[in-house]
């Protein structure tokens, strides 16, 4: 009784002792994510310019691939907070067809998500966006189309470029073709980044855009009319996780305070200073921010200037940035589109992201080497022995090589979650193929008269593995590992969609906002990196090639 | 007691008898030579001494020990072996692979062993000791095989169609310094080669195999003329006799 009581004390006493200081362990960053396109960019910045402003730490995860890969992250908690639209909600999560207005799709979406999977809709903010359809004015004009109507029924003569997501979701390509009997000559998916110059170019007559496009205007583009009503409109809100929502109220109230201050206006105009004035992300959000009447402690009024230099010098000041953010800084006046001969100067500009990201691309590809060849070797010294299971598993590490990139990150997701772990998993499973194939090649080809007389003398399986095998088979396993490494530099890249960062951050950020300077800026450098992986392990392949054995320069006799 | 004695030997690969009850005796000191056509199941044979070949029945003593009870790795480092392309280790010294055995056993001064191997084979040691096997000639390559099946001083020496790989001067070369090796050192040598006139030139005795039996087996000298029936045939058309 003594001893127990004296426990408990004890007990509590700990307890009162370790509650504060777990109380004043710093709380964990706020993980923001967006999709691949502009206007998720900007949302995603303007809430995370929101939270700092609330004293909240920030980590910035944008660009995510599809809905499928930030949706899930989001169930899994590994995202926080993304801007979401209900209609993608409804249509692409739920797999429903849309009923009632905008408010009626919202309340079904609130309720629905938070039955299934506790996530919460935060107030939308204002502003309602839908799909469209639209065509080059022109165009438009001389076929005398205005409709949607009057689409159909000249489609079949027509080339179509749309968006990945609007091509595969029920309430996009499938569902317009239904509703209006419209089957065009040619259907083409096209990346945001690319969309308008295809339409502009004349290499597609039809795409499909947002109302909020800033693009529309600048572009002289016609959007044809819904006559049918087919695309809903729909609210666009900030989407958080379950956890989040019940542990962390403070960062809730930050991001509710932009609910119905964003109109379609506002909006619109943050798209077009991204996606047509080249304007960095972070600049948008911020006059955005500030146009929505949230310019900063004291001041209600936009006064863009004053909150755009504030901003400016609270960058400086290092505050956390992403890959879309770190341009801040560059003085553009509206209007003017980065060109293609200001790469040098903005990658000097970008020198200690690019470097950061191309340190992390580096540690991705050796991580997920490094334990492909943990696996990979012995397991190829293994069915040298076994000749059936050498088979079987060069088969099975082949049948991984032929999933799509994406697709493997994606199935990684719901094991690992993002950022890290299923980028470093799936190159891992990428890795296994080329080393083990040529692990196994080989042991087989190594001087195999050499090792039968080696055997005939008595050497052990042991030693001859160790001092014939494996020194003659050096060469050919680096080979592998070579290829590997080369490969997972290239597949690298797409570990950006996870959240996993690298050198792929800049080129999803620059698809995802028509920007080829920033596409480049991360391009090159993996190109580089992959030509030096390359040339280096070459090195070590001659290297490991032991002596007798080792090619030789031709010298003139 | 034979120093090799082979009791009933018999060995299948699927439906093929590679053996076919072959029963022979090797004393210490000769040399035998193992005759025949391709597939006549000479090499299975030769193989079947150091174990390398596992009999489906009967058995094999060395020294009057059974190979099948014995350690298949002493076994095999107490017993020299050469094959047809030498099977010098690529990535290895002509040094290093002449004193392969020397250090396998753990003898005192395996690379002395080596050199004093390479020297008997008629290959000057600091010459052709750091050299890599791919710097010599056929003929040099298999001097060096040679020497490494030699280097410990093994009491058995088993070869297969160790000179097969050669052109005619290399090959004569070759063989006559191995008889001057094997006889100076007394070891017991069992050949295997499809060349009746190298097998009379290198060996004292010679058994001529067919479908993996044993069809004559008589002391080289006496071959030609108790040779009858296919062996007759077989020296005939090696031109060895009439």
């Amino acid at each position: 009784m003594r001893v127990g009581t004296w426990f408990a004390g004890a007990g509590l006493a700990w307890a009162a002792w370790g509650l504060p200081s777990v109380a004043q362990a710093p709380p964990e960053r706020v993980v923001v994510a967006s999709k691949p396109f502009a206007e998720s960019y900007v949302l995603a910045e303007a809430f995370s310019q929101l939270l700092e402003r609330g004293g909240h730490r920030v980590d910035r995860r944008f660009g995510f691939g599809s809905t499928e890969l930030v949706f899930q992250a989001l169930v899994q908690g590994e995202v926080h907070v993304y801007p979401e639209y209900t209609g993608t909600g409804l249509a692409a999560i739920l797999g429903e067809t849309p009923q009632g207005g905008p408010d009626a799709v919202f309340r079904r979406v609130a309720g629905e998500f938070e039955a299934r999977w506790g996530l919460r809709w935060l107030p939308p903010l204002g502003f309602e966006n839908t799909y469209a359809v639209a065509m080059r004015r022109a165009a438009a004009d001389s076929l005398g189309v205005a409709t949607l109507s009057g689409l159909a029924q000249i489609a079949p003569t027509l080339a179509a470029g749309f968006s990945p997501d609007f091509v595969g979701r029920a309430d996009g390509l499938p569902g317009l073709a239904n509703a209006y009997q419209m089957r065009f000559r040619e259907t083409r998916a096209l990346l945001q980044a690319v969309k308008y110059q295809a339409l502009a170019a004349g290499e597609v007559d039809v795409i499909d855009a947002y109302s909020t496009d800033g693009a529309v205007a600048r572009y002289d583009l016609a959007v044809l009319a819904d006559d049918r009503a087919f695309f809903p409109p729909y609210h666009a809100a900030p989407l958080v996780g379950a956890a989040f929502y019940a542990e962390r109220p403070e960062a809730v109230r930050a991001l509710s305070e932009l609910a119905g201050r964003i109109g379609p206006e506002l909006m619109r105009r943050a798209n077009e200073r991204v996606e047509l004035d080249g304007a960095p992300v972070a600049e948008a959000a911020r006059r955005l921010v500030a146009e929505a009447g949230l310019g900063g402690e004291g001041s209600g009024a936009a006064d863009s200037e004053a909150v755009g230099r504030a901003g400016a010098s609270a960058d400086q000041a290092g505050a956390p940035g992403s890959a879309a953010t770190t341009a801040a800084g560059d003085e553009r006046p509206p209007g003017a589109r980065r060109s293609v001969r200001e790469l040098p100067a903005y990658m000097w500009q970008s020198r200690v992201d690019l470097g950061r990201q191309a340190g992390r691309h580096l540690l991705l590809v050796l991580a997920s080497l490094g334990a492909a060849v943990l696996l990979a070797v012995p397991a190829g010294v293994l069915a040298e022995r076994r000749r059936s299971l050498a088979e079987a598993s060069i088969r099975f590490a082949g049948l991984l090589q032929t999933i799509p990139g994406i697709a493997l990150l994606a199935f990684m997701i719901p094991v690992f979650g993002i950022g890290w772990a299923p980028a470093v998993a799936a190159l891992f499973l990428y890795s296994l193929l080329p080393v083990l194939r040529n692990t196994f090649t080989g042991i087989v080809g190594a001087a195999p008269d050499a090792v039968e007389s080696g055997r005939a003398l008595g050497m052990t399986e042991r030693q001859l593995l160790l001092r014939i095998r494996l020194p003659l088979a050096a060469p050919v396993i680096m080979a592998g590992v070579r290829t590997a490494a080369v490969i997972n530099v290239g597949t690298a890249t797409l570990a950006a969609f996870v959240g996993a960062g690298g050198l792929g951050d800049p080129i999803v950020a620059g698809l995802a906002l028509s920007d080829p300077v920033m596409i480049l800026s991360g391009a090159i450098p993996a190109a580089a990196l992959a030509m030096a992986v390359d040339w280096g392990l070459a090195k070590a392949e001659a290297r490991v090639a032991p002596k007798g054995v080792r090619e030789r320069r031709e010298r003139p006799s | 007691m034979a120093l090799i004695r082979i009791e009933g030997a018999f060995k299948r690969y699927g439906r093929t008898a590679a053996l076919d009850g072959v029963s022979l005796d090797v004393e210490a000191g000769t040399c035998l030579a193992l005759v025949g056509e391709s597939g006549s199941g000479k090499t299975t044979l030769l193989r079947a001494v150091n174990r390398l070949t596992v009999l489906d029945r009967g058995r094999v003593l060395v020294r009057g020990e059974s190979v099948a009870a014995a350690d298949p790795v002493r076994l095999r480092r107490s017993i020299g072996y050469v094959q047809q392309d030498g099977g010098l280790i690529p990535h290895w010294t002509c040094l290093a692979n002449v004193a392969l055995v020397p250090g396998l056993l753990g003898l005192a001064g395996p690379h002395a062993l080596g050199r004093r191997a390479l020297e008997a084979a008629g290959l000057n040691p600091a010459e052709f000791g750091a050299r890599y096997p791919r710097d010599l000639s056929g003929g040099q390559r298999q001097r060096v095989a040679i020497a490494r099946a030699l280097a410990a001083g093994p009491d058995v020496v088993l070869m297969d169609e160790p000179f097969g790989a050669l052109d005619a001067v290399a090959r004569s070369e070759a063989q006559a310094s191995f008889v001057a090796l094997r006889e100076s050192a007394g070891t017991t040598a069992v050949l295997v080669t499809h060349d009746l006139p190298e097998a009379l030139r290198v060996a004292t005795r010679v058994a001529v195999m067919r479908s993996g039996r044993i069809v004559l087996e008589a002391p080289a000298g006496e071959l030609v003329e108790r040779a009858e029936g296919y062996a007759a045939e077989l020296l005939r058309r090696s031109g060895v006799a009439g």
